[in-house]
């Protein structure tokens, strides 16, 4: 049986925009589902679904590209998401005391999301600011020389 | 004491410069008219090969070689992908450049795209952009409005259609290949050469593939010409360079220099110097996929061929510094992990021998190497080696390799006396 899903009228719109730009419509599968994590928590099997009716292509070759990008969410996470840098020049100035200091206020793990909800922390590779080391990314701010405190500081934005 | 060469870098700092009048008040956009209004495309390309420019993003190929392989007469259409996917670690120029100067990159790449015939131009930008692209969706708007792109251009004849597109996280993406496999809407696959993205890129059609730097570098040639640009560099790597300097320095950031300056002076008369006072141990000279190089290498003119001599690549430029404290093979796991999990999984060589390297990395961290891991290392480095569709295997094993090379004892120290890293976090893969 074939099951139809409504995408959020507004990612409809933001997708369908933007096909005159290319020449097939399954290019705009990877910008789409990024956009997709505005109005869903992840890419869930419903989102893949009504992307997949929308762009054109089967379902499993949606949910292919999803898995394959770090950005894509596979599993619910919290409403906002902290990625910290742990490549090499992060490291070198002292990323690794941020990462254990946010697991410690939020009572977390990297890779868990705070019981309430709230924050998911994840690590993640080089973020082209390595003049500005450590650095870390709230949802789509990015905070440069971070501390320990001063990362805990950048948080309380985010409810 | 070293001055910067200013060329990409020029307006940096500019008060509201990723505004249109601003850039124009600047000159903005007067290369474009000299080109679309007084050159042909391929005086344009004679240009930019007689400046002997050479890609910014990794290769060091000449741009103006790469323009004059895109067929001119092929009917259908021809495509740009500028590459803003800047994900080499150590490198943050591109980034930089598209947030600072969005219409230098826009108007460099509609030159490009005047040269090789081009009608759409897309600018693939990483996911974790947010910023950047919300500036460079911005000034494209701006320079739409203003006749720079669309139909017509300038009263010229000629049209260009210009698109911001995201990745979603993936470092493979920035091989050109594999981004265009991702623009298609795919995972970030490579493809293999040849047939080259020249005459087979995006959706099967000629593509011409440059990095940010590259193309922001455009307008200062056709404005000041190809001889104004050899008069910067050496004979075989004329002009500038941006480098991107961090890790242990007193100044990490961003740079712009003539190519051949020895890396003693860009490291010190820029970059401050070591920081804290403390001697160099190690540096990786352009970006984290190249090999490190030692204090005897200071010394070492910081051009194409002169690093290559000295055993490793200019790369992206970025140059990252180990001070003496650096624990070396902590450096190497990181990175391995890096290269492990970003490996795309297409070819067998590149996706298990990470991996396999990564868990000798692991087990010797956690006290329990054995003394044979190091020639296990080199030999999987030997299995990798060239052995894949894109270089990303062949990135992977410099930090190994040069590690191994250099730093031999640090190794055996971990092994022979069972050290343990004491890690302040696990690191787990999220998705
Ligand atoms: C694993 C890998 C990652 C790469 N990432 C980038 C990148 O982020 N940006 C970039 O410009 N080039 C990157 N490159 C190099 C590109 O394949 C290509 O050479 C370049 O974009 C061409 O532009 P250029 O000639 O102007 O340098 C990468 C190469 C490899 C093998």
């Amino acid at each position: 049986m074939r099951v139809r899903v409504e995408l959020h009228p507004a990612l409809k719109q933001w997708i369908e925009e933007r096909f005159a730009r290319y020449p097939s419509e399954r290019s705009l599968v990877v910008p789409a589902l990024l956009e997709a994590q505005k109005y869903y928590s992840y890419v869930s099997p419903e989102v893949e679904i009504g992307l997949a009716e929308l762009l054109g292509m089967p379902p499993q070759e949606v949910h292919s590209v999803a898995s394959f990008y770090s950005m894509l969410h596979q599993h619910p996470v919290g409403r906002h998401i902290i990625q910290v840098c742990h490549n090499v020049s992060c490291y070198l100035r002292g990323a690794e005391d941020v990462i254990a200091h946010l697991e410690e206020v939020l009572g977390i793990k990297v890779g868990e999301t705070t019981e309430d909800g709230r924050f998911t922390l994840v690590t993640v590779e080089c973020l082209a600011a390595c003049g500005q080391a450590p650095v870390m990314m709230v949802d789509e701010k990015l905070v440069e020389q971070v501390t320990p405190e001063r990362a805990e500081a950048a948080l309380a934005e985010f409810d | 004491m070293l001055q910067e060469t200013k060329v990409v870098t020029e307006l940096a700092g500019t008060e509201g410069l990723r505004r249109l009048e601003v850039y124009e008040a600047h000159g903005g956009y007067g290369a474009l008219r000299k080109a679309l209004t007084g050159m042909k495309p391929q005086e344009v390309i004679d240009e930019v090969k007689r400046s002997g420019l050479r890609g910014k993003g990794g290769a060091g190929f000449p741009a103006g070689l790469k323009w004059s392989f895109v067929p001119r007469d092929h009917p259908g259409p021809k495509y740009l992908a500028a590459n803003a996917d800047e994900g080499e670690p150590g490198t943050f120029k591109d980034r930089w450049i598209v947030e600072e100067n969005p219409h230098l990159l826009i108007e460099g790449s509609i030159i490009a795209s005047y040269a090789a015939g081009i009608d759409h131009a897309y600018v693939y930008t990483r996911g974790e952009f947010f910023t950047a692209r919300r500036v460079l969706l911005g000034a494209i708007k701006e320079a739409y409005a203003r006749g720079y792109l669309g139909e017509n251009i300038l009263g010229s004849g000629y049209a260009l259609e210009m698109t911001v597109h995201s990745g979603a996280g993936s470092y493979e993406c920035g091989e050109e290949t594999a981004l265009l496999t991702s623009l298609e809407g795919g995972r970030g696959h490579p493809k293999l050469k040849p047939p080259f993205p020249a005459t087979h890129g995006a959706w099967g059609r000629p593509t011409v593939i440059n990095n940010v730097e590259t193309l922001a570098t455009v307008p200062s040639i056709i404005n000041r010409g190809a001889d104004w640009y050899r008069s910067f560099g050496t004979e075989k790597s004329p002009g500038v360079k941006m480098v991107s300097i961090s890790g242990h320095v007193e100044k990490p950031g961003n740079y712009e220099i003539p190519l051949g300056t020895p890396v003693r002076m860009i490291l010190d008369d820029l970059g401050g110097g070591v920081w804290k006072g403390r001697e160099l141990k190690a540096f990786a000279p352009g970006g984290s996929s190249t090999p490190l190089l030692l204090p005897g290498n200071l010394d070492t003119p910081y051009d194409y061929e002169s690093i290559a001599e000295a055993g490793s690549m200019l790369g992206s430029g970025g140059i990252i510094v180990f001070d003496e404290t650096t624990d070396m093979v902590r450096v190497a796991e990181i990175l391995t992990r890096f290269y492990a999990w970003e490996s795309c999984g297409k070819c067998t060589p590149c996706r298990e021998g990470t991996r396999w390297m990564l868990q000798i990395y692991e087990r010797i961290l956690n006290g329990g190497g054995r003394m044979e891991d190091l020639d296990l290392l080199l030999d999987i480095c030997e299995g990798i080696d060239s052995k894949s569709f894109c270089p990303f295997g062949d990135a992977a094993l410099g930090i190994v390799r040069s590690t191994i090379q250099h730093f031999r004892a640090e190794y055996e120290n971990y092994i022979r006396k069972h050290k343990v890293y004491k890690r302040k976090f696990m690191p787990v893969r999220h998705h």
